[in-house]
């Protein structure tokens, strides 16, 4: 071999040694998005609720189990001795818009610096239950209509002003009018706020609303902020925000950095008496790669790593299994993704198409491609079978994989000469198949378009759009919200209560289906699928005239059941998600409400900070 | 020199406006609507407050009114604000805040690359054709080669996560942690970057000493004696580096508006970041702000170069 071809395979060799250590080291890094889909990015907060009620779910319904390997659950109580002081950095996927609950829309990672700063009336506990956070008691009347809650008392906001009745009722407005909080203000019927006393606060509803207390646990309408402050200097409060939680804000580097300091005067203790919270500092970190941001943790630049994607928790797990000193708290939440026929367009508008469709997915290939397999469960309906809401029943119902039956409905719809997009007998169904342009996505889309052309019968067209034009398409508000989608990518559901979640999706998507049915003045936007089903959204309003779980329980399953036979959409995988920490982080999962009660743990991977310290 | 200036200035304002007017109309034809980001897509929708905010950030005006509206107010400097982080300016809260990180990434790159460039042109030239020819060649293949968010995603795994010598993401700033901790947050993505450029400058560096190594001056100084380290220092290097000074100006113009990818991989704070995510989220001005800087910038930077290439060489003043 001559000195310059050795010296051309030295130089090759080396090339594909480092691009073989870049790609070895970081494999989740070209795949951001790993999440199976990725529409509605929920970030709901604080995550589910139960019905409000006193039931216990977990007596009365059996929750499915967890397969060998998946992401499991676990919320339990952490031992070991609680150590004041110290600073963790914690690696966020994105950056929070701002920091005013009734303005700033708020999703997951906003939520981990949210809740550090402000507290809320009410949050859910690992039951799935509600039960006051910042009030002492609250009451509903008979018919759901009226809520009283009585606030703790000697709680003040971190500028010293004092927490009463009259500042929630002053806070009311602002919520009204608020970008963020004004929707959630109105799907929760809340009509009027009044101070009763003064640390009495009566909450109006203008129609039943049993779920309302799972709005008092999320931030639009559930935190407390100062509305003194907040109507003379709205930006300004965005620069220097004022709550009543845990940490107050200390500064803020958009796109780098938001640090939050131990609030030393905070009302709540542990259930041992310490006195809360135990850091001394928090940074905050948008790392929007999701490579990066496990990196940062292992690397000790960051003491956490948020993360929504099945593909990071997949390479933490190879991490921690190769020696790296992390430890991952997974959540299998309810989000479940999957996708949508727009049912008011041929020929996703007959149900022989949706069904055949449906048959012909393969849910395991799908999670494959994904990255998820053996860390996502396959979705039957809207709940993880971690959830109190998970029906078996449901899970035998949903159409599964079954290529053969599949092919066999789907020709029935073909050969018919009536069918509804047109055609004539035995010609192929077209279908037009979007994602969002991501990898993995990509691949899934891929391994769906080769069963469904495999069978003959359905020419695919697949096509990707950035996010907001993807969602853009299926909300459709040009064309009155039939949307311009055909089977379209989609995530569903959350861990908030079902209510909150479901009745927008079940409510009449158009004026002129909520005119046929009867409810000219219901109209939903967020009916993505634009599937009505007169029976399904009179479950959902009676499941919000209830607060007994079992009743609420079969309304929901009736619903699902329904969805099970109609297929309006389709599911991938739940999303798991994870909080990677170093080691020494403790508290994490464990944290309580101020009865002592356990919280719901780290649902959508949001951290509960107050709790969390660090061990020596 | 006042005719280049003219034509100069003629020409900036043609490219601003076709930048401008472009990037409007093709942030604004786009489906995707900046209300949903304002109010995340899975929020209830209270279509009073979807319209108040249409109305407020003038969303309802016809394009062109738009487009107009806003000219008017970027020549007084008011590059509006932005859609989605409220009460944040594009100019004062945006560009200048950012400005300076993205800036340092820039210089530093330029800087290691034309620290690593010149000796492996010097190198390439002087043993042309020889092994340490041929291996500096294919080292400067490779680093073309390999996109710079791959060395940046290996120099995380190398000196982050196996060595623990330098953090693996985010930025420190001077003004908050000193110049030692700013450094280490900054020499990982300026050397992913710096590679790349560091190809483009050696290449031009090696086969303008080439030519300039044929040249009379310095074959009588070899006559003369001269040692080869003291005539490729001091008689071949000047006159090969005009190029390089061409393009490192025009380079760094370029990375001002091309640290897109680095600046997402490590989480900084600088423009590319900004730009990336105003994309994501139809925030329209700040999109059309960071795109106006940016071409102001590299245009002015091209301009300053050039009347610099024409000091240093008087043939082309002449020309």
């Amino acid at each position: 071999m001559s000195k310059q071809s050795l010296t051309k395979l030295l130089a090759l060799l080396f090339s594909f040694a480092m691009i073989a250590a870049a790609c070895g080291g970081d494999s989740s890094s070209d795949e951001e998005g790993t999440g199976d889909v990725t529409e509605t990015d929920d970030g709901d907060g604080d995550g589910g609720d139960g019905d409000g009620g006193d039931d216990d779910p977990d007596d009365d319904v059996s929750s499915g189990d967890v397969a060998d390997g998946d992401v499991d659950t676990v919320v339990e109580e952490t031992t070991g001795e609680r150590v004041y002081g110290g600073t963790i950095a914690v690696g966020l996927e994105a950056e929070a818009v701002g920091l005013r609950p009734w303005e700033d829309s708020c999703s997951s990672p906003c939520y981990n610096i949210m809740l550090t700063i402000y507290d809320t009336m009410t949050a859910q506990t690992v039951d799935g239950n509600y039960e006051p956070f910042l009030l002492e008691s609250l009451e509903a009347n008979e018919d759901f209509t009226v809520y009283t809650g009585v606030l703790r008392s000697g709680i003040t906001f971190h500028n010293g002003t004092e927490l009463t009745a009259q500042t929630v009722a002053d806070m009311f407005p602002i919520q009204q009018a608020g970008t963020a909080s004004a929707g959630r203000v109105s799907a929760s019927n809340l009509a009027g706020v009044e101070a009763t006393g003064d640390l009495e606060v009566t909450y109006t509803l203008s129609q039943p609303n049993s779920a309302f207390p799972a709005f008092l646990s999320r931030l639009e309408v559930g935190a407390v902020f100062d509305p003194a402050l907040a109507a003379s200097d709205p930006d300004g409060y965005n620069e220097n925000p004022i709550g009543t939680g845990p940490f107050v804000f200390e500064s803020r580097d958009l796109d780098n950095e938001t640090i939050v300091v131990r609030n030393d005067n905070y009302w709540m203790s542990d259930p041992d008496g310490n006195q809360l919270p135990f850091l001394d500092e928090i940074s905050f970190r948008p790392i929007p790669d999701e490579g990066t941001r496990l990196d940062a943790t292992l690397s000790g630049t960051t003491q956490v790593a948020q993360t929504l994607r099945q593909g990071t928790i997949r390479d933490a797990r190879a991490a921690k299994e190769g020696g790296d000193a992390i430890e991952l708290v997974e959540f299998q939440g309810n989000n479940v993704g999957g996708g949508q026929f727009n049912v008011l367009v041929p020929p996703y508008d007959d149900v022989r198409v949706r069904r055949g469709l449906t048959h012909m997915n393969s849910q395991e290939n799908v999670i494959e491609a994904l990255g998820g397999t053996g860390i996502s469960l396959p979705g039957t309906q809207w709940f993880s079978p971690d959830s109190p809401w998970y029906s078996e029943k449901v899970a035998e119902a949903w159409p599964k994989f079954d290529f053969e039956l599949g092919v066999s409905t789907l020709q029935e719809y073909i050969d018919d000469p009536e069918r509804s997009d047109g055609k004539a007998a035995g010609e192929p169904i077209d279908v037009e198949l979007s994602c969002p342009p991501d990898p993995t996505l990509i691949a899934a889309m891929q391994v769906i378009e080769q069963t469904w052309t495999a069978s003959g019968l359905v020419n695919v067209e697949l096509t990707n759009y950035d996010q907001q034009t993807h969602i853009n398409y299926a909300l459709g508000a040009e064309n009155g919200f039939v949307g311009e989608h055909g089977a379209h990518c989609w995530r569903w559901s959350d861990n908030d209560d079902p209510s909150v979640a479901i009745n927008p999706f079940l409510a009449p998507p158009t004026a002129e289906i909520a005119e046929a049915a009867g409810i000219p003045e219901v109209v939903s936007p967020f009916n993505f699928p634009n599937w009505f089903d007169p029976d399904s959204f009179g479950a959902a309003v009676a499941a919000t005239q209830t607060d007994d779980f079992d009743e609420r329980y079969a309304l929901y399953e009736s619903i699902m059941l329904k969805i099970a036979e109609e297929v309006p959409i389709w599911y991938s995988g739940h999303t798991a998600t994870a909080l990677v920490i170093d080691p020494s982080i403790q508290g994490l999962s464990g944290w309580h409400l101020p009865s002592g009660t356990l919280g719901n743990g780290t649902p959508a991977a949001i951290g509960q900070w107050r709790e969390v310290w660090i061990a020596g | 020199m006042g005719r280049i200036l003219g034509t100069r200035l003629l020409r900036l304002l043609a490219t601003l406006f076709a930048v401008t007017f472009l990037s409007f109309i093709m942030t604004s034809l786009l489906p995707g609507d900046p209300v949903n980001a304002i109010l995340g897509v899975d929020a209830p929708r209270d279509e009073a407050t979807v319209e108040r905010i249409r109305e407020e950030l003038g969303l309802n005006d016809p394009l062109p009114v738009r487009y107009v509206n806003w000219l008017g107010n970027a020549v007084t400097g008011d590059l509006g604000e932005s859609y989605i982080n409220r009460g944040q300016t594009v100019w004062g809260d945006t560009i200048v805040q950012r400005l300076p990180v993205t800036a340092q990434l820039a210089f530093m790159a330029i800087v290691i690359a034309v620290i690593l460039a010149v000796p492996l042109g010097i190198i390439g030239a002087y043993r042309q054709g020889r092994w340490q020819d041929q291996t500096t060649s294919a080292g400067v293949q490779v680093a073309l080669s390999v996109p710079n968010f791959i060395t940046g995603i290996f120099l995380i795994w190398l000196f982050a996560v196996k060595l623990k010598w330098l953090p693996a993401s985010n930025w420190n700033r001077i003004s908050d942690k000193g110049i030692f901790e700013n450094f280490k947050t900054a020499i990982l993505p300026a050397t992913a970057l710096a590679l790349t450029q560091m190809a483009i400058f050696s290449r031009l560096v090696r086969s303008d000493m080439i030519a300039t190594l044929q040249e009379n001056f310095v074959l009588s100084a070899k006559a003369k004696g001269l040692s080869d380290r003291y005539i490729l220092f001091r008689h071949a290097l000047r006159p090969s580096s005009l190029s390089l000074a061409t393009i490192v100006g025009i380079n760094f113009g370029a990375l001002l508006g091309g640290t897109v990818v680095i600046e997402t991989l490590f989480a900084i704070p600088g423009l590319g970041f900004r730009l990336i995510n105003a994309i994501n989220q139809r925030d329209i001005l700040v999109i059309q702000g960071i795109t106006v800087f940016v071409a102001v910038a590299y245009v002015l930077i091209n301009t300053v170069v050039d009347l610099f290439y024409s000091v240093l060489d008087p043939r082309i003043r002449k020309s």
